[in-house]
């Protein structure tokens, strides 16, 4: 070729030019391509617009995207169970608003760009008539967003952590009793409700650097510390940590009469097996979630040692809630397993979204939003009502193994059994 | 020539997508959807052509880099919580905020050569992470950071956020691109290729990675800040996950590290696979195992990218013309300007100098060096006089190469001292030495292969001073320049040929050029002759002679004899590390004890591999092997 | 004062089982210059193996090291033929992003099979303690303190008394010397990384009784285990021991005297500071890193 001389702009440009079919054929294609891709997706209209009435002789499309995968996988397949558990209830039923209920359930992969991509396009390109919350506080923070700019009811089947009402959505709804802080109100009251001489005199409170372990315990201190029990060790672990035996003889030589422990999992089986090992067994033990996990649980601390352990819970197998026992036996039908909590809290979402919708009688997000700060829905997890702020009111359960079993010991209305294991038993 | 064809042409196909991009929203605004996923296309593109500086460019793999997306996040975040403003406005202060601490682990870590950083970056991701979880005061711990909803009307949700990433994208690729025509740039291709060369040619590699690595770090911190308010929530988890760091590898991988549109390419094609995955896939748990799978058959079968493959493929159909014929005759066709003017500019260098002619240049004073048991440099006293032409023979092993080493920098001395030029120089690195005025080659060529000889040429830094760092290495004085000298050895037709693809004998004389640009004032030549077809050799002495009449000094280690005897006066002769005789030709040539070190139990062909027993030398040896074998070809 | 030594001691027991799994990577580095980033993952992969063969047959996860490190010196033969041999020659970055790729697989493979949950091996000692003085000594950091002092004894053994070791530390210090008397750089390395590996199939083992573990864990071990080698110096096998016991103390006694939550971060400032001021390492040899 004899465009070789590299002398300046003019000539890289010209002597580009001179193979003009070669390169006129690229360009031509890729032109070709992006201009269909236009055609293609110029349609649509402006997002503001998208609550339009549908047509009501189709299904009423619910959308929901949830970690199917990646480190949220757990809870998110929980709470797929338990929202196509209450879809099928209900279309058994004969659906919403007379129409059948579908759900649109997409997978984040526990990732927040994908969660916020795929409410996004659940909105604004599906157009799905409601929506339903997903799992986790981090991800529901980025996806309750993208509804509330879109103007769309959000009801959170988990997200409790305290700061996710200080951006005062007026779309969000929290489907539980209680945010992080007011979870264990239910065990200060039964301390309470002990004879002064038989209350704790010291308390001990490890708990994870987690955003609903740690707002439990220590709002917990607070409340007991006010009742005057004595706060003798106090440490927050990383989510993290693997290696409790400095916790656990730490906390030993303090011998506290309550250990109260922010405990997610691992870190609660952790703890237990750490204070075995030094033979130290505390008068009442309290674990915010990881004793809920019920056969994983009894499994690794041993079914001997879970005796008298208390934690708090948003909803038992057991409860005499409305529904609660249809949801339990639907659940155990469809997957041959016992339900998890995630599963109740799901299906406990879809009925409070269930309820406002068929209480206003359309899907105008509006009303629907307005309706629900203004009554209180029954659900499986018990009545819940709700602050301006989608905060709920209510409160969690107090559960305590007994005899190998869960039971719930308070609040009185929902209890399932009257006795209390105080003190705990030594460790086995 | 098609290298120059295919520049604009990559430009005009990019020019014309940006076009594109920029209308799609106007086309077609109310669809936040795609938007939203070509906006975090654009997101991943910017984080890739970042990552490409440091990574790419200079060759120093980051497995941290979605750490600056969490701090920008985290540093506007903060500041819009505490003092209200809006993320936007202060969404540069993230780009600052990733630079700092850039510099900061950069100059812990890239101070050494080798394998420290890539440990780190890793190290610093999960660093980071604790730091946002526990500095609570600031960070707000594992709660996160919520941030406002943006204040336009919902109606435009993504609109804003996708001009903002796409502008970014395309300040980001400017910037690199701008970083790749600089001298920098080359510098940093430079130590990508071969480190120790890099720094003997005048490359500050220290300085070169930390402002590589910081601005491997600016965009994506901005790109950060803005990521915040999209999201409107940040937490330690989510802001320091290393899933994000291996998105930005795996793509700038799939486009083409190194390259300027590879890692945006690869971004698209990684953003838009993984959301096609997300909508289609159903809930299969494989995406780090597709990540993973994906990662591993890049490296294996497509290690260079897409784009360089495609490119490689394009030039195999459409070949280039090039004459590789030798160098004979070469020298006759330069022009004379040229070669005058380079001699005027080295003699203008070579008379500022505080030593007069005739008088000690370098003055290399006990020195050892030891190995172990074996001690390669002995106690060893050697003077080079300015305006000679000193030969240092010896047989083989008897610490020559050793020598040069010390005195170049590439190797600490034991003991002894080091004077060049009035100065000291045996603490000096390696890059100080050659800004002084001292350029060496290799025994066997050492050329950055995957440059074009031009580059190569252009790429060596006569000074310390930031203006020649981020000068023009494409057009201007500095490339005029290289040309100039490439021409002075004749090869000028080869300026946009890959240095790998020359002869031997060309790449000697390409590395004597790129030594010329040094503006050295003392030039240390490690066998110039071997290997070099005996036509061209009388062209080299004739080159050297040339650059010894303008002013410049060599020190030349050679086995040919005759030639030694021909061109050089003195010559010193060294055996088992330490010189044994010196004198002029005549003498040297007679003296029993030279003839003694040669033909004793040490004698070896003169043309054999020196330093087969010298441990600094075995690396040399591999390469010794191949390019002999390429020669050959 | 009891506190302190029961913290000294925790660190040490700790710092030993650090030792031995930082063993295999800095040999894998040493021989190869390959910085194994799948190192994390195939104590994972270790772990979960030993976990499972305890769930099924209550063999005592320690003593299945006897199992998984033939298993695992196999699968590194295997893996570096099948891999790592392909990109011998082309950059270290290679490698480095490769072994990145296959800690991925394996991070996939295991969320798919194992699932994403929290598992850990109790065997029945799992929550008795010896008792020396008024310091408590959990048998199964005490056991798998012991298992790592016997496998780098055997390492040591096999590295100084055989053939095939003194090859493979000779091609770790001169390649090309040890190529000259007849030590093939190959088969060598796939020797060495087949070891390297194998000291995985105890280091897992022991993992998987002293902490709880998933698929992900493994970003945690192998940052944990390339501060140790770079705080001793790469390749450098006493540089690891030494590494390990400071890191492990430094680790114990800041979650006993100063946070829980900042013991992790104690690991990234001590690998800075040692930077900052001997970026060799510990015991790393200067000399190649800065040959011209």
């Amino acid at each position: 070729m004899t465009a070789s001389s590299p002398s300046g702009n003019e000539t890289h440009a010209r002597s580009g030019l001179r193979v003009p079919h070669r390169r006129g054929r690229g360009l031509k294609a890729v032109a070709l391509g992006v201009v269909a891709a236009l055609a293609l997706a110029a349609c649509g209209t402006r997002p503001s617009e998208s609550a339009a009435a549908g047509d009501t002789s189709k299904p009423i499309v619910v959308g929901i995207s949830l970690p199917l995968t990646g480190d949220f996988a757990q809870p998110g397949s929980e709470a797929k169970r338990g929202y196509e558990v209450w879809r099928d209830m209900v279309n058994a039923k004969g659906g919403v608003l007379g129409r059948k209920v579908e759900l649109k359930i997409t997978d984040d992969a526990s990732n927040q760009d994908t969660v916020v991509a795929d409410y996004t396009k659940l909105i604004t390109q599906d157009k799905v008539d409601l929506l339903l919350g997903t799992f986790s506080s981090l991800l529901n923070y980025a996806a309750s967003a993208v509804a509330e700019k879109n103007g769309m009811v959000f009801v959170e089947p988990a997200g409790g952590a305290p700061n996710m009402f200080e951006r005062n959505f007026k779309y969000l709804f929290f489907a539980q009793q209680a945010t992080a802080p007011h979870q264990a109100d239910v065990f200060v009251d039964w301390i309470k409700s002990l004879p002064e001489a038989d209350r704790p005199k010291t308390a001990a409170y490890p708990t994870q650097d987690d955003p609903f372990a740690k707002p439990v315990i220590e709002s917990m201190q607070k409340q007991l510390e006010a009742l005057g029990v004595q706060t003798v060790y106090s440490e927050v672990y990383p989510a993290d940590a693997t290696n409790f035996q400095t916790i656990a003889s730490n906390l030993a030589a303090k011998k506290p009469d309550l250990v109260a422990q922010g405990a997610v999992f691992e870190d609660g089986v952790g703890l237990v097996r750490s204070l075995k090992q030094l033979n130290f067994s505390p008068k009442v033990l309290f674990q915010t979630s990881a004793p809920s996990n019920a056969g994983q649980y009894s499994d690794a601390v041993g079914l001997d040692n879970t005796e008298g352990v208390f934690y708090t819970v948003s909803w038992n197998e057991k409860a005499t809630t409305p529904l609660n026992a249809d949801f339990v036996a639907a659940y155990k039908k469809a997957y041959n397993a016992d339900p998890a909590e995630d599963a109740a809290d799901a299906f406990a979402s879809a009925q409070v979204l269930q309820t406002a919708t068929e209480k206003v009688g359309s899907i105008d997000q509006d009303k629907i939003r307005d309706w629900l700060h203004a009554n209180t829905v029954d659900t499986i997890l018990g009545p819940l009502s709700w602050e301006a702020t989608g905060e709920p009111k209510g409160q969690f359960l107090l559960a305590q193994w007994q005899s190998g079993k869960v039971e719930v010991v308070a609040p009185s209305d929902v209890a399932t059994s009257t006795t209390v294991v105080n003190p705990k038993p030594a460790w086995k | 020539m098609s290298r120059l064809r295919s520049l604009p042409r990559a430009h005009l196909i990019a020019g014309l997508c940006l076009v594109l991009l920029l209308l799609y929203p106007v086309v077609n605004p109310w669809q936040p959807y795609p938007q939203g996923v070509m906006l975090l296309a654009f997101l991943l593109a910017i984080q890739a052509s970042s990552w490409n500086i440091i990574s790419g460019y200079a060759g120093y793999i980051s497995l941290g880099h979605s750490m600056f997306l969490g701090l920008g996040s985290y540093t506007v975040g903060v500041l819009a919580v505490r003092f209200g403003v809006n993320p936007l406005w202060v969404a540069p202060l993230g780009g600052i905020t990733a630079v700092v601490i850039a510099v900061l682990i950069g100059s812990v870590v890239l101070r050494t050569r080798g394998h420290a950083f890539v440990i780190i970056t890793i190290a610093m991701l999960l660093a980071a992470q604790i730091f946002a979880v526990n500095l609570k005061s600031i960070t707000q711990g594992s709660d996160g950071i919520t941030l406002e909803l943006p204040f336009w009307d919902r109606d435009f949700q993504n609109i804003p956020f996708y001009y903002v990433y796409l502008i970014l994208m395309v300040l980001t690729v400017l910037f690199s691109a701008w970083i790749r025509r600089t001298k920098f740039g080359t510098g940093l291709v430079a130590i990508r290729e071969d480190e120790g060369k890099a720094a003997s040619i005048g490359v500050n590699t220290t300085r070169f990675k930390i402002v590589a690595y910081a601005a491997s770090s600016f965009f994506i911190g901005m790109a950060g800040g803005v990521y915040a308010y999209y999201l409107t929530f940040i937490n330690p988890v989510g802001s320091f996950a290393i899933l994000g760091s291996v998105t930005i590898v795996l793509a700038t991988l799939t486009g083409g590290r190194g390259t300027l549109y590879g890692p945006v390419i690869g971004a698209f094609i990684v953003q838009l696979v993984s959301e096609g995955a997300t909508v289609y896939g159903g809930g299969s748990n494989a995406r780090v195992l597709v990540f993973g799978l994906a990662l591993m058959l890049v490296v294996l079968f497509l290690p260079k990218g897409i784009l360089p493959t495609i490119e490689a493929w394009w030039r195999r159909r459409h070949p280039e013309k090039v004459e590789y014929t030798d160098q004979a005759g070469a020298l006759s066709r330069v022009p004379v300007t040229a070669t005058e003017r380079v001699r005027a500019e080295i003699a203008a260098v070579n008379e500022k100098d505080e030593v007069a002619p005739g008088e000690i240049l370098l003055d290399v004073r006990g020195v050892s060096k030891r190995f172990g048991g074996l001690t390669a440099v002995d106690n060893a006293d050697l003077t080079v006089r300015k305006g000679s032409i000193t030969a240092l023979i010896g047989p083989n092993g008897s610490g020559k190469t050793t020598l040069f080493n010390l005195i170049s920098g590439g190797m600490a001395a034991d003991s002894g001292e080091i004077w060049f030029d009035g100065r000291r120089i045996d603490g000096m690195r390696p890059w100080r030495r050659g800004h002084l005025g001292l350029g060496r080659t290799y025994q066997v060529t050492r050329l950055f292969k995957e440059m074009t000889v031009q580059e190569n040429v252009v790429a060596p830094l006569p000074d310390s001073r930031w203006r020649t760092m981020f000068s023009d290495a494409v057009r201007g004085h500095e490339a005029a320049r290289a040309r100039e000298l490439l021409d002075i050895v004749g090869l000028g037709r080869f300026a946009n040929q890959p240095a790998g693809a020359l002869s031997y004998g060309q790449q000697k004389l390409v590395e004597l050029a790129q030594v010329l640009m040094l503006e050295p004032k003392l030039i240390l030549l490690d066998e110039p002759a071997g290997g070099v077809n005996p036509s061209l050799l009388g062209q080299l002495t004739e080159v050297i002679r040339e650059l010894n009449r303008s002013g410049v000094t060599f020190l030349i280690v050679e086995h040919n004899i005759p030639l030694v005897l021909d061109l050089c006066d003195p010559v010193v002769v060294f055996s088992h590390g330490a010189p044994i005789a010196e004198g002029p030709p005549e003498r040297i040539r007679t003296d029993p004890l030279v003839l003694d070190a040669y033909l004793g139990d040490d004698w070896r062909p003169a043309d054999g591999d020196e330093g087969t027993g010298d441990p600094a030398d075995d690396r040399a040896d591999d390469r010794a092997d191949t390019t002999t074998r390429e020669a050959v070809q | 004062m009891t506190h302190l030594v029961q913290a000294i001691a925790l660190g040490l027991l700790i710092g030993g089982v650090y030792a031995l799994m930082a063993s295999g990577l800095t040999l894998i580095f040493g021989v190869m210059r390959i910085i194994n980033i799948a190192q994390g993952a195939f104590l994972i992969l270790v772990a979960m193996l030993t976990w499972w063969l305890w769930h099924e047959t209550g063999i005592d996860p320690i003593l299945a090291s006897v199992v998984t490190t033939p298993l695992m010196f196999g699968f590194g033969w295997v893996a570096y033929r099948l891999l790592l041999s392909r990109i011998r020659g082309s950059s270290a970055s290679m490698s480095v992003l490769l072994t990145f790729g296959f800690a991925l697989v394996i991070e996939g493979i295991l969320n798919i099979t194992a699932g994403n949950k929290f598992k850990s091996a109790t065997p029945s000692y799992f929550e008795e303690s010896f008792r020396v003085g008024g310091v408590s000594l959990p048998k199964a950091q005490v056991f798998g303190f012991l298992a790592a002092m016997a496998v780098l004894a055997v390492l040591y053994f096999v590295l100084t008394r055989t053939w095939t070791g003194r090859a493979i530390r000779a091609a770790t210090q001169n390649p090309s010397g040890a190529a000259l008397v007849g030590v093939g750089a190959a088969s060598t390395a796939a020797l060495a990384f087949a070891i390297g590996t194998a000291t995985t199939g105890v280091g897992g083992s022991i993992l998987s009784v002293l902490y709880p573990f998933f698929p992900a864990s493994h970003y945690d071990w192998i940052s944990r285990l390339l501060g140790i080698v770079v705080l001793g110096g790469m390749g450098s096998l006493p540089g690891a021991l030494i590494g390990a016991g400071i890191l492990g103390l430094a680790e114990t006694l800041t979650a006993t005297y100063g946070s829980l939550n900042w013991s992790t971060l104690v690991f990234y400032i001590v690998i800075m500071v040692v930077l900052l001021f001997r970026p060799q390492g510990l015991f790393g040899a200067k000399l190649r890193e800065d040959t011209v």
